[in-house]
């Protein structure tokens, strides 16, 4: 399994001499299985160089959308392969009791919001609610679970062979809770991350910063890491960056997060800032000593009863 | 251990900020989580008790009617609200640890989500306590 970050930016796109090394698209993550079937994880104006890099190929692919804010699906009327007739498209996304998937995203795909309809692209496109169970695509076993951020959001695993990978960009699970003491069953994202080969998660605010932002639906750095610990992931890029964060800030940032992650029982290069371009190898990369996996606290008489 | 469902997380996280007594079960009854609040209410915190199956919660703290007799568990609240699907209300005493009586109001309302009942959340409000003859304290 191959991964490539297309977009790491959250809310907007931040474009800018200040955010070019860590780039200034939303969030989009390519993943190539290892049959060569194609997905796409989100659809923010990332996607837009990742549909240029594709050329004519291939003539199938999947999205899977983690939920419909703005900063997720604006790339898909720039993605070039929805307009191409020979193109199947599917895309998933949360189920919501108000509309189905292809109406909630009709609202943005429809004037006067875009010159083109959904009913106009000429691609063949399919919506479909992501089942509550374990599906495949190609040779990947596909889970998504519903996850603590402001509206209906979910968080992707996708196993291939031996590797796996984690995508939860938009998640606050310390809300209201300590994530050190809390049991693993109550932890929002959980079950999604456990042993994974890869995390993305969202780590939008510094420390210093979430407190200003508390209930808005992200990570601190610190919330991040210790998300990290508890599902005992082996390798975690921090992704979802806040438009007003440049370069310097994220790698002040990222000295910051690893000197956390040692301070954790973590090792060398496990934790990194996602930078737009990013790609990583699955399980290549997993021969590498990562991390030292760090023992959950002990559970509470509550979790053993 | 299973996964909870994210709409019983954000109950619990909530309920752990709350000064109101609340309890959540889970969609098979099980009592899954209760606040400080509602600990100190019935003399036990929950991490001293642990998760509780519906049969055994609904007679640990009572609960009595006006006359003393005890409540059957399919007509507690919370029960009608898991099962049922509806908001239920109900004015009843419990028993806790120490032998004291509470006289309590009870909202319960179901947890429904795109894929069904996950459990329901009861909002205790303490009305009167009684010591453990049922009188008043003086």
């Amino acid at each position: 399994m191959k991964v490539k970050l297309w977009g790491t930016r959250g809310s907007i796109p931040a474009p800018g001499p200040e955010t070019i090394r860590y780039g200034g698209n939303t969030s989009c993550v390519g993943v190539t299985l290892s049959d060569g079937s194609l997905l796409a994880l989100d659809a923010g104006s990332g996607i837009r160089n990742l549909g240029l890099a594709l050329g004519g190929e291939p003539a199938r692919l999947h999205i899977l959308l983690t939920h419909l804010h703005l900063d997720h699906i604006q790339g898909l009327v720039f993605f070039a392969p929805a307009f191409r007739p020979q193109t199947e498209l599917v895309i998933w996304g949360p189920a919501s009791p108000e509309a189905s998937l292809r109406d909630r995203i009709a609202r943005y795909i429809s004037a006067p919001l875009s010159p083109v309809e959904v009913r106009e692209l000429p691609c063949d496109v399919s919506f479909r609610h992501c089942p509550e169970t374990e599906w495949e695509i190609g040779p990947a076993r596909i889970r998504a679970a519903s996850v603590a951020h402001r509206g209906p959001t979910l968080g992707y695993r996708i196993d291939d062979g031996d590797s796996s990978l984690t995508y939860i960009p938009d998640h606050e699970p310390a809300l209201g809770a300590d994530l050190d003491q809390l049991e693993e069953d109550w932890i929002s994202g959980f079950e999604l991350a456990r042993d994974t080969s890869l995390l993305i998660h969202d780590g939008q605010y510094s420390d210093a910063e979430y407190p200003d932002h508390l209930g808005w639906g992200h990570s601190a750095t610190s919330h991040a890491l210790a998300f990290a610990r508890r599902t005992a992931a082996r390798r975690t890029v921090l992704f979802h960056h806040d438009p007003l964060h440049s370069d310097a800030f994220l790698d002040q940032l990222e000295a910051t997060a690893q000197e956390g992650w040692a301070g954790l029982g973590g090792v060398g290069k496990a934790v990194a800032i996602g930078a737009e371009g990013d790609e990583f190898e699955l399980p290549a990369d997993l021969r590498r000593p990562l991390a030292t996996p760090v023992p959950a606290p002990a559970p509470s008489p509550a979790a053993t009863a | 251990m299973s996964q909870k469902p994210l709409e019983l997380i954000l109950a619990r996280n909530l309920m752990s900020a709350l000064s109101t007594p609340a309890f959540l079960v889970d969609e098979g009854g099980v009592l899954v989580f209760y606040n400080e609040a509602a600990g100190i209410l019935l003399g036990k915190r929950f991490e001293e008790l642990g998760t509780v199956g519906p049969d055994e919660w609904g007679s640990m703290f009572g609960p009595f009617d006006q006359r003393g007799e005890p409540i059957p568990y399919d007509e507690l609240p919370l029960v009608t609200a898991v099962r049922d699907g509806h908001p239920a209300h109900a004015n009843f005493d419990i028993r806790s640890t120490d032998g004291h009586h509470h006289t309590v109001e009870a909202s319960a309302f179901p947890i429904l989500t795109a894929h069904g009942s996950q459990g329901a959340i009861a909002i205790f409000w303490p009305t009167a306590q009684m010591n453990g003859n049922g009188a008043a304290p003086a």
